[in-house]
């Protein structure tokens, strides 16, 4: 399975999905006008790789602001990994934010909520470490 | 034209704490431009970057709501126009308006709304934004599909307040006012 990479800009976050080591991670703010665009990419591969492959799957997030668009994504992909929890997939979500802004982690405790599977919300002293 | 008279104009922004405005028709990379202007302008300022994020969030949310309603009405970009004003209020918090043209039986539907989510509480709120969040997109939405209201009234100091203008039998001007 290959990986699949989108380069980040103003609005929108870089993304990796990495085949081998099973792990998406996402860097960056999120503000698209249509996130679904965006996103759809990243919805298929995590799609496929849940399918095709036995491994675990971790999202490694260093989201920072994300319009209610993204959320909405965000929410459809945390759903998937709900469905492969169910099924007993090893699934799980790393949310890292900066001590500076807990909005971040507000907004990642409230996707907590909503997630069966392991999810952690770390705080690190520098975002872009 | 009349001669435009920039030291009243001045004298407006400042006495209204007008800390950015705009007008005219948005685009994808103004919203942006005006943004990280905004950004920056509140990062001088020192605000801590929650109300930063918050006033950042609720800009963005406001402008590509109108952007999306001119889209889905058909309209043509230059009509996706709106009067944008980022200032604070007597008490130093953070305002947010933009205002834009409506057809008025949509102006109506959204006073109404706003006014709907001026009489809940903060947790009425919450389960009415993951209410709208696990509600199917209209096809080929990729817009928030009506979340940028609900999470607005979460973030905001208080209730979000509206007005709404008739400009002929059809069309009215729609005003959003948010205090962060």
């Amino acid at each position: 399975m290959d990986d699949l990479k989108i380069e980040g800009s103003q609005s929108t976050p870089a993304i990796f999905c990495d085949a081998v080591h099973g792990v998406v991670e996402m860097r960056g703010d999120s503000y698209p006008e249509n996130s679904f665009e965006l996103f759809s990419p990243v919805v298929a591969w995590i799609e496929r790789y849940l399918r095709d492959s036995g491994q675990a799957l971790m999202l490694r997030l260093h989201l920072l602001y994300l319009n209610t668009s993204s959320v909405k994504i965000m929410m459809d992909i945390f759903d998937l990994l709900n469905d492969a929890h169910a099924k007993g997939r090893a699934v799980s979500v790393h949310w890292f934010y900066d001590e500076q802004n807990e909005r971040v982690a507000e907004l990642a405790e409230e996707f907590r909520e909503d997630c069966d599977f392991p999810f952690a919300i770390s705080c690190q002293a520098d975002s872009h470490a | 034209m009349d001669q435009i008279d920039l030291f009243s104009l001045q004298q407006t922004y400042n006495r209204q704490r007008i800390m950015l405005c705009f007008n005219g028709p948005l685009t994808k990379s103004l919203i942006e431009e005006i943004g990280f202007a905004l950004r920056n302008y509140m990062q001088r300022e020192n605000a801590p970057a929650s109300s930063s994020m918050d006033v950042f969030g609720a800009y963005v949310e406001m402008t590509q709501n109108i952007r999306h309603y001119a889209a889905a009405k058909g309209w043509h970009e230059s009509e996706a126009a709106a009067t944008v004003v980022v200032g604070r209020d007597e008490n130093g918090r953070y305002v947010v308006s933009a205002g834009n043209v409506v057809e008025s039986a949509d102006g109506q539907a959204l006073a109404e709304r706003v006014a709907e989510l001026a009489t809940m509480d903060k947790s009425t709120l919450k389960s009415a934004y993951k209410d709208q969040l696990r509600k199917p997109r209209a096809d080929g939405s990729g817009s928030g599909a009506g979340l940028g209201l609900i999470d607005m009234a979460r973030k905001a100091a208080e209730p979000l307040t509206c007005s709404l203008r008739a400009l002929d039998d059809k069309r009215a001007f729609f005003s959003l006012r948010v205090v962060m």
